[in-house]
C-alpha cells in the first residue's frame, strides 16, 4: 500500500514542477542538478528507512537538507576555486543511491521468499492433514 | 510506520517539483542555444549590408556612365588631349573593363586530400590568402596589367584578406574555387608564377589549371576610391 506513496509524491511533484513557467539563470543550473541528486537520495533512504522500520522524519528532513546545503557549498567553493567540487557531491549522492537500493532490493526479496517459505509450510502442513 | 506517511510524502513531492522543474529547464536549454542565435542574427547583419554595398556600388556604376558621358563630350583642342589623359588614367587605374590578352589560372580546396584524410587538419588542404597573395604578387612580378580574382577587380589599393572559412577580396566574400584573370603577356607569367608558387601548390595537390586566353575581360573596380588624406606634393 505504502509504495504507492512516493508514486504519488513524485507525480503530483512533477506537475508543480512543470506548471512552474520560472526560469533559473543558467548559472544556477549546476545547483538545482545537485538539489535533485539530494532529494532522490532522501527518497530512496526514505525508503529504505520504513523498510527497516527506522523511519523518523526529523533525521530524514534534517538529512535532506545538511546534504543539500553541504553539496551547495561544495558546487560554491569549486566555483570560486576553480576546482569542481560539486563532483564529490554527485560521487557520494551515486554511491548511496546504489547502496541504498541494493538494501531496499535485499530486503524487498528476504520478505519475498520468506513469505513464500512460509505459504509453502503451511501448504505442505494441510497436505499432511488431508493425506492422514 | 503511519507518522511517516507526511514526511516521506514532502520528500516525494519535492524530488518530484525538482525533477520536473529541472527537466523542463533543460529541455528549454537545448532548444534555446544562445551562440547559434546570436551567429544567426550575425548572419542576416552580414547579408544586409552585403545587399547595401552592391546597391551602392550599382550606384557608383551609374554616376560614373555619367561623368564618363559628361567628360567624352566632344571637345576641340587642349580638352581633346586631357580627355585621352583621363581615359588612358582611368584605364590604368582599374575603373573600366578591360579586354586583352592573358591567363586564367583556376586554383580549387584539395578536397579529395581531405576526404581521403578525414582525421587530418583541414587547414593543410584548403585555399589561404596567401597562396592568392603570393599567385597575385607573382604575376604581377610578370607584368600583369589588370588582375581580377572571381570577378573582382584588384587595384593599387585592394586587400586579400583571410576571414575564417573564406577570403575577403576588397571586403567582399570569394568561395573556391578562385578564378585569377590576368591581363599581360601569358609567356612571362605562367613563367613567373611556374618559378615561385605553382610548383609549391601542385606537390601539396591542390587542384589548379593555368589557361591563355586571348579574349580575356576583366570588369571594372566597383568599390569607391578615396584619397582623404593624399596631396600632391
Amino acid at each position: 500500500m505504502w509504495l504507492v506513496l512516493p508514486l504519488l509524491g513524485l507525480i503530483i511533484g512533477a506537475y508543480l514542477g512543470s506548471a512552474v513557467t520560472f526560469q533559473l539563470p543558467a548559472v544556477y543550473l549546476k545547483y538545482m542538478s545537485i538539489a535533485v541528486l539530494a532529494s532522490l537520495d532522501s527518497v530512496f533512504g526514505g525508503i529504505k528507512a520504513i523498510l527497516e522500520e527506522k523511519f523518523d522524519g526529523t533525521i530524514l528532513l534534517t538529512g535532506f537538507f545538511s546534504n543539500a546545503l553541504l553539496a551547495a557549498l561544495l558546487t560554491y567553493l569549486g566555483d570560486r576555486l576553480g576546482v569542481d567540487l560539486y563532483y564529490a557531491a554527485i560521487f557520494a549522492f551515486g554511491v548511496r543511491l546504489f547502496h541504498n537500493l541494493a538494501t531496499i532490493r535485499h530486503y524487498c526479496l528476504l520478505s519475498f521468499r520468506k513469505k513464500r517459505s512460509m505459504r509453502q509450510e503451511y501448504d505442505g502442513m494441510r497436505h499432511g492433514e488431508y493425506d492422514e | 510506520m503511519r507518522k511517516a506517511i507526511p514526511t516521506f510524502l514532502i520528500i516525494c513531492i519535492l524530488t518530484g517539483f525538482l525533477l520536473a522543474f529541472q527537466f523542463t529547464t533543460q529541455n528549454k536549454n537545448a532548444s534555446f542555444n544562445a551562440v547559434s542565435q546570436r551567429n544567426n542574427n550575425l548572419i542576416t547583419i552580414i547579408h544586409d549590408l552585403e545587399k547595401e554595398i552592391a546597391n551602392q556600388e550599382d550606384q557608383i556604376e551609374a554616376i560614373r556612365a555619367q561623368l564618363n558621358d559628361l567628360q567624352s563630350t566632344h571637345s576641340k583642342g587642349k580638352l581633346q588631349d586631357l580627355q585621352t589623359t583621363l581615359a588612358k588614367a582611368k584605364v590604368e587605374a582599374g575603373l573600366t573593363p578591360v579586354v586583352g590578352k592573358g591567363i586564367i589560372i583556376t586554383i580549387d580546396d584539395n578536397q579529395e586530400g581531405m576526404k581521403a584524410n578525414p582525421n587530418d587538419d583541414p587547414n593543410k588542404y584548403i585555399v589561404h590568402d596567401e597562396h592568392l597573395l603570393n599567385l597575385v604578387n607573382e604575376l604581377r612580378i610578370g607584368s600583369a596589367e589588370a588582375i581580377a580574382i572571381n570577378g573582382h577587380r584588384l587595384i593599387t589599393t585592394s586587400e586579400i584578406r583571410c576571414v575564417g572559412n573564406l577570403i575577403n577580396v576588397d571586403m567582399s566574400r570569394v568561395a573556391p574555387p578562385y578564378e585569377i584573370r590576368a591581363i599581360g603577356s601569358p609567356k612571362l607569367m605562367i613563367e613567373s608564377i611556374s618559378m615561385g608558387k605553382l610548383a609549391e601548390l601542385e606537390n601539396d595537390n591542390y587542384p589548379i589549371t593555368i589557361e591563355e586566353s586571348e579574349h580575356l575581360v576583366i570588369p571594372a573596380y566597383r568599390g569607391d576610391l578615396q584619397f582623404k588624406y593624399t596631396n600632391k606634393s
